[in-house]
């Protein structure tokens, strides 16, 4: 096999048309050795035939498939079997073979046809089925295995195929969280190695994850393809899935992270609304509010703070100061602003100290306010009574309305106008 | 469930001695019943093996043996064994343990063509005419079948399935309705042809029979490594290369032809190729290059013995071969159909 080409894979405005109705068209992408490349998208979009049509399983109706260089069509099965291992969903494997006789049957396209396997194919056999972990189970009827083990047993087949192109459809489905995540650890270390993966991922974290490359399939063509980070956005998985959701770094993770949630029926303009917040206690205020589409702010928050964290994921404005240091002008002002601007501020359960008293007393300037009080003041307030005093003049004022966060939430959820 | 043998040589050896046993058994008992000694020194003579030249041995008991008992046990031999191994091969291809050759046409088309031979009253002019009629009614039925269900040079074992249902219907009916035209005498005929037998078989029949039924199996157990892959799946098989089409015709035709033979020298005989494949698959598992030859060893034994038990338990009447294996296979098969039930699935 040549493999001075750079590009394992290439698809040339591949369409697959059955019944006069396209599954796919326009699919124009290059994968390199190497590359991890995710294949995701909602049920339908033709990820499975796109695969099959690469393997030259299904049959292309137009365009290209090219493997180094060379047209699919040109190679002969065995040929085809020793560039592409493809691994298919939901494998029904009868009669009870044994884990060791379906992973040999991997080493099909190296012998001919009256040949015997070698000792070198049971090495290469066993290898493979150490890697994927599964050397124990060699005697064992895959029928008899569990659901982990039986799709590690065929991810060993399909190495022991040797092949610088690896095709998986679903390989994690039906896995327990672990396996799963292993599965794509294997991945991760043959594409180090440099072989080419192409798997089709229903988990799109885990895809994110682990993938160097995704492909978003939509509506039968390619949406988006890139980076990880470039293909998952709140847009493309709107326009992929219908979705309503935030794409943002999980600091706790590390991880790319998807919050989705129902859209809110309604047309009608939602009401801007000013969050004031602090040490995580505005982060649910966020939430509920960014769900059903309010035009939102928030401040003065802390830097590393949740709040601002999550701010920051679901791309709300917000002011943003340093830690341990009290509220500068710049940011009371900007604070007073968006209050101003606002139709509803709602300050949250807040804590006060020295540094962000200034949230409390901006909020006098306010058109309507929300307190939200799960906690009396007395015990919220380290600043020595100013906070306390503050709190208990605002909260006479007549634009105010003081709620627990759970009263608030109903009234959010109900729709009822803030 | 029987767990799978470690030591298959052991099997294969124990198959051996049991084929051997059946073999003696077969020849010496019977309603003339000679001695062991004296059937091995038969064969020995036949055999023109050296110092058996001087024994004495009574005429009766050397055509007995050797030209009544001999062909019939090889018949015996040839036919279980073909039905055993194209057994297990059908059930390979059909990814379905509960499948015979019979599933595709062939003792149905077989079936037909011995009918036509009988009415056209060829019986008489030669004992090739049926034979031959039949394997050419198999072969048919199996090319009709296996041309209905190809589409775009693929064979869906599905509608292979329903198509094979649909011709042995039609080719039934055909069968019938030849049968309601000809005489009592021939139709008694067509009777003792269809309820299989081993009787009156002669060397011609082993002759004919021999060619075709060994080259087939050999072929068979050439492709068994093939067949284990195709056993894994359509979409698996061919993912690692395998030409599926082209090796499911091969395997189809070739397993037809030798069925077809089995059938032509011996009329239909059930259940053997159903019942010993499974039991070789439950010792064994279902690895084709060791299963296949038991399958062979084992299905020449079981006919052979069912044929001796049937000349044995009624003297001096015979239970004709076809009935026996059916009397010991069906309770079998009706056992295994409630213990799939049991296990939720008749795969």
């Amino acid at each position: 096999m040549n493999v001075t080409s750079p590009i394992a894979l290439a698809a040339i405005n591949v369409g697959v048309t059955i019944d006069d109705k396209a599954i796919l068209r326009d699919i124009c992408f290059a994968a390199n050795s190497g590359e991890f490349v995710g294949i995701i998208g909602p049920n339908g979009a033709g990820k499975s035939t796109l695969l099959r049509g690469l393997r030259g399983m299904g049959a292309i109706t137009s365009g290209t498939v090219e493997v180094f260089g060379r047209p699919l069509h040109t190679l002969g099965d065995k040929q085809l079997a020793r560039s592409i291992a493809y691994m298919q969903q939901d494998v029904n494997v009868g009669f009870g073979f044994n884990a060791l006789e379906v992973v040999l049957a991997g080493r099909y396209p190296y012998l001919k046809w009256w040949q015997n396997e070698q000792s070198e194919d049971y090495e290469i056999a066993r290898k493979y089925m150490a890697f994927t972990g599964v050397e124990a189970l060699a005697e064992k009827s895959v029928q008899q295995v569990s659901g982990g083990e039986r799709q590690r047993i065929l991810l060993a087949k399909v190495l022991a195929q040797e092949t610088p192109l690896i095709f998986l459809d679903e390989p994690t489905a039906s896995l327990d969280l672990g396996y799963q995540e292993e599965i794509f650890r294997h991945c991760q270390v043959m594409c180090q190695e440099g072989k080419t993966v192409l798997i089709i991922a229903h988990d799109i974290k885990l895809a994110a994850k682990f993938c160097t490359r995704l492909i978003l399939l939509a509506g039968g063509t390619i949406l988006a393809d890139g980076r990880p980070e470039q293909v998952i956005t709140a847009k493309n998985l709107e326009k992929a899935y219908g979705l309503h959701s935030d794409v943002f770094i999980n600091k706790v993770t590390g991880n790319l992270d998807i919050h989705t949630y129902e859209a809110a029926g309604t047309t009608t303009r939602q009401p801007s609304v000013h969050v004031v917040g602090g040490g995580g206690t505005a982060g649910n205020i966020l939430r509920l509010l960014h769900e059903r589409s309010y035009n939102l702010s928030g401040g003065v928050f802390q830097q590393g703070d949740s709040d601002a964290d999550v701010a920051m994921a679901f791309g709300i404005q917000a002011i943003v100061g340093q830690p341990f240091c009290i509220i500068d002008k710049v940011q009371a002002r900007e604070n007073r602003e968006k209050m101003l601007a606002a139709d509803v501020t709602v300050l949250s359960n807040l804590y006060y100290g020295q540094q962000n008293l200034d949230n409390l007393a901006a909020a006098f300037v306010a058109k309507k306010v929300i307190i939200i009080e799960d906690t009396a003041i007395e015990e919220r307030d380290f600043t020595g009574g100013k906070a306390t005093k503050l709190y208990r003049e605002l909260r006479t004022l007549p634009q105010v309305t003081v709620l627990s966060s759970v009263q608030f939430a109903e009234q959010v959820v109900t729709g009822e106008s803030l | 469930m029987i767990g799978r043998v470690k030591n298959k040589a052991m099997l294969f050896s124990g198959l051996g001695v049991l084929l051997l046993v059946v073999l003696v058994c077969s020849l010496a008992w019977g309603q003339v019943t000679v001695p062991i000694s004296a059937t091995l020194t038969v064969i020995g003579q036949q055999l023109h093996l050296p110092g058996m030249q001087g024994s004495d041995i009574s005429q009766e008991y050397t055509s007995v043996i050797w030209h009544i008992r001999m062909p019939r046990t090889l018949v015996g031999l040839l036919v279980g064994a073909a039905l055993a191994v194209s057994g297990a091969v059908m059930q390979g291809v059909f990814g379905n343990s509960l499948a015979d050759p019979g599933i595709i046409g062939v003792s149905s088309g077989a079936a037909l063509g011995a009918v036509i031979a009988i009415a056209l009253g060829m019986t008489a002019k030669g004992i090739f005419y049926l034979p031959f009629f039949a394997l050419l009614g198999a072969l048919l039925a199996v090319g009709v079948t296996v041309t209905l269900a190809m589409r775009d040079g693929k064979i869906p074992v599905m509608v292979l399935l329903l198509a094979g249902v649909a011709i042995s219907m039609l080719m039934g009916a055909l069968t019938s309705g030849i049968l309601t035209f000809i005489n009592e005498y021939r139709l008694r005929e067509f009777l003792f042809w269809t309820v299989g037998g081993l009787d009156y078989r002669r060397w011609e029949h082993v002759y004919l029979a021999a060619g075709p039924v060994i080259i087939g199996i050999l072929i068979l157990f050439l492709l068994a490594r093939h067949l284990n892959i195709l056993v894994l799946g359509d979409q698996e098989a061919r993912s690692v290369g395998v030409p599926v089409a082209f090796l499911r015709l091969v395997l189809l035709f070739v397993s037809a032809v030798t069925t077809a033979t089995a059938v032509c020298v011996s009329g239909t005989i059930g259940f053997v190729g159903l019942v010993v494949p499974h039991i070789m698959r439950l010792l064994l598992g279902p690895e084709h290059r060791t299963l296949l030859p038991a399958c062979a060893l084992a299905g020449g034994i079981f006919l052979v013995a069912c044929d001796t038990l049937g000349r044995l338990l009624m003297p001096p009447s015979e239970i004709r071969v076809g009935i026996m294996t059916a009397l010991l296979g069906a309770p079998y098969f009706l056992y295994l159909l409630r213990k799939a039930q049991k296990g939720g699935g008749l795969s």
